[in-house]
């Protein structure tokens, strides 16, 4: 098992500082120049060479990618072009405020998914129905359902605000769309692993030992359920902290996604990379903490494959 | 075959002859499966209207004497205009036939470039063992942990709005998940008979992957892409609402739908109107997935709409 883990950390470090790198390198390559987004109205070059200078622009590209990660392993993300102030305290912020968005997205997620996976396999008769729903829900991009639910609640019937911001009563709808669209993904595990279950020997001797349904139920099949959920709400929480970027840009939800795309139409580099790197250490971290959580709950699992 | 208990949780029934003998029949019976014919008939329609999108009229006539209301806000649903006009007096109708002639296009060419992308990368990784296959692999991983969204708005940076932009930043992204499938199903079959015989027959590495491990992928990337293209429809959506894929004044359902949400309050059809045919858009591949994986027993286990 620690061999197992060993493993995956050495391939999450790696993917991480790939990701890292391509970055780097993919924002070298945008056409633009960072001075010029700085000081907009310059008119000498003298003032936007010196703004170059002062931020290492002038240096050749190899020495600023050394400069840059030699920094990143100490844990230093930069400062900011625009913003003056650190990237690390622009970010965590953020962090924090994609973080309930993410939470409360997965909460949602698994309520209505869990509700309808459970609906489709115990009662045959909603099962058409709970395949049309999850088909539907598959088929909308996030924003759509985002800007329904905002024409549904916050236009007509007026029970949401419409106007941003983050805040108990904003959270509502964005977490309701995750949720929407997520919940398929959870309704169809659920599904697929309690018609497993249903259908094992041990199931079969439970009913035959005469324990009641719901005994059988919440011991022997949603058990099963446990571990596959895990997995993907570790994928969740990771993929949402790495930015929620259009549900955020729908919403005005001001995470961690808004900042990083209003950083890239400011050219402000240190911070698309924070929240780049940031991101990628959110997806492998949430990964791993969700295979070592799975490991626990469920023991076949502890083995892997090499 | 299962019998019920009296709270409706099914029990385990049959042997597996009879088991067998049920999937026969259903095999049978799902030659033509509803979700297949459902998928082709709307994918048909959508085909012909793409084809067809001039005959709806011009996307980009600013109708301003007839177009607008006299205090300048979009018309809604009408003879004249059967889907109403956006905020500028265009025909709301004739946008979606060009939105729609977008979708259809990325839908068809991301899909083929970023599969095929996928496939070369995943049958090389699978096939030439060692440092080959642990590069290409770590870099599957790092394709698979892009933050999807931030990753195509620093690509879109790079570019051009346009079609182009669209399919490049969509391969970018999409080759990593077919090339991790194909990876898979090379590592499922390498040490079977017939790619073992090959070798043992001295066939060279490259011959005994495109000619006796290639043809097995094609069952998979059959059934994968539909739901790849569903993807894609998606994905290209977002990008234009995102302002980072295909720009105004050039049709696409996502750049309709951006130009919707800011009339929301008083013209809710410009976002209904686009939405629901990226609905019916993806829908439409989801369901010929559905209805291709029917049709295979073998990935009927991951199926959309039960077993």
């Amino acid at each position: 098992m620690a061999r197992t883990l060993i493993r995956r950390i050495a391939f999450g470090v790696i993917a991480i500082l790939g990701v890292a790198v391509l970055a780097f390198l993919l924002e070298f390559v945008v056409p633009g120049d960072p001075a010029r987004a700085i000081a907009p109205r310059a008119q000498s070059a003298a003032v936007l060479e010196n703004i170059r200078i002062q931020l290492h622009l002038n240096r050749p590209l190899i020495v600023q990618f050394a400069d840059y990660f030699g920094e990143l392993f100490r844990g230093n993300l930069g400062t900011s072009y625009v913003q003056r102030q650190s990237v690390t305290s622009l970010i965590m912020p953020r962090l924090a405020t994609t973080g309930w968005l993410a939470l409360a997205g997965v909460v949602a997620e698994v309520i209505i998914g869990g509700a309808l996976g459970i609906l489709s396999t115990l009662y045959a008769r909603v099962r058409a129905v709970v395949a049309a729903v999850n088909l539907t829900l598959l088929s909308l991009p996030q924003f759509v359902v985002g800007l329904v639910l905002l024409l549904i609640f916050g236009f007509r019937l007026h029970m949401a605000p419409v106007t941003g911001g983050a805040g108990p009563a904003e959270i509502v709808l964005p977490a309701l769309t995750l949720g929407l669209v997520g919940a398929p993904w959870y309704a169809q595990i659920v599904a697929d692993q309690m018609a497993d279950s249903l259908a094992s020997p041990y199931v079969r001797t439970a009913v035959a030992k005469g324990l009641p349904d719901r005994y059988i139920l919440w011991r022997h099949v949603l058990r099963n359920v446990l571990s596959p959920a895990i997995t993907m709400i570790g994928m969740d929480l990771g993929a949402y902290l790495s930015g929620v970027v259009t549900v955020e840009v729908v919403f005005g939800w001001p995470g961690i996604g808004l900042l990083a795309v209003d950083s890239l139409q400011n050219l402000d580099r240190p911070v698309v990379m924070g929240t780049v790197i940031v991101g990628a250490v959110a997806v492998v971290a949430f990964n791993l903490i969700a295979d070592v959580l799975r490991m626990y709950v469920d023991p076949r699992t502890r083995e892997e494959p090499a | 075959m299962t019998t019920t208990t009296a709270s409706g949780v099914p029990v385990p029934g049959q042997p597996a002859t009879g088991r067998a003998k049920a999937r026969d029949q259903s095999l049978r019976k799902a030659r033509w499966p509803p979700a297949l014919i459902a998928g082709t008939g709307l994918l048909v329609v959508f085909t012909a209207i793409a084809i067809a999108a001039p005959v709806f009229g011009n996307p980009l006539h600013q109708n301003l004497l007839s177009g607008l209301t006299p205090s300048g806000l979009p018309l809604g649903l009408s003879w004249a205009h059967p889907l109403g006009t956006d905020a500028l007096g265009r025909s709301e109708l004739a946008r979606l036939a060009y939105g729609i002639r977008t979708s259809m296009i990325v839908a068809v060419v991301s899909n083929v470039t970023s599969i095929a992308v996928g496939a070369a990368v995943g049958l090389a990784a699978g096939f030439f063992r060692g440092p080959v296959e642990a590069v290409l692999m770590r870099i599957t991983d790092v394709g698979l942990a892009l933050p999807y969204t931030l990753a195509a708005l620093v690509i879109a940076g790079l570019m051009t709005a346009g079609l182009t932009r669209v399919i490049v930043i969509i391969t970018a992204l999409f080759w990593a998940y077919p090339a991790r499938l194909v990876y898979g199903e090379v590592l499922r079959l390498r040490h079977r008979g017939f790619v073992e015989s090959a070798e043992a027959m001295g066939a060279s590495g490259t011959s005994i992957a495109t000619r006796h491990l290639a043809p097995h992928m094609f069952p998979l990337l059959v059934t994968y892409s539909p739901l790849n293209a569903a993807s894609a429809v998606v994905f290209e959506a977002t990008l234009s609402y995102l302002g980072a894929g295909i720009n105004p004044p050039t049709a696409s359902l996502g750049n309709m739908i951006s130009d919707g949400q800011s009339a929301l309050s008083y013209a809710p059809h410009l976002l209904l109107v686009p939405a629901v045919a990226i609905l019916l858009i993806t829908m439409s591949f989801l369901l010929l997935g559905e209805g291709l994986k029917a049709r295979n027993p073998d990935l009927k286990r991951v199926s959309w709409l039960g077993r």
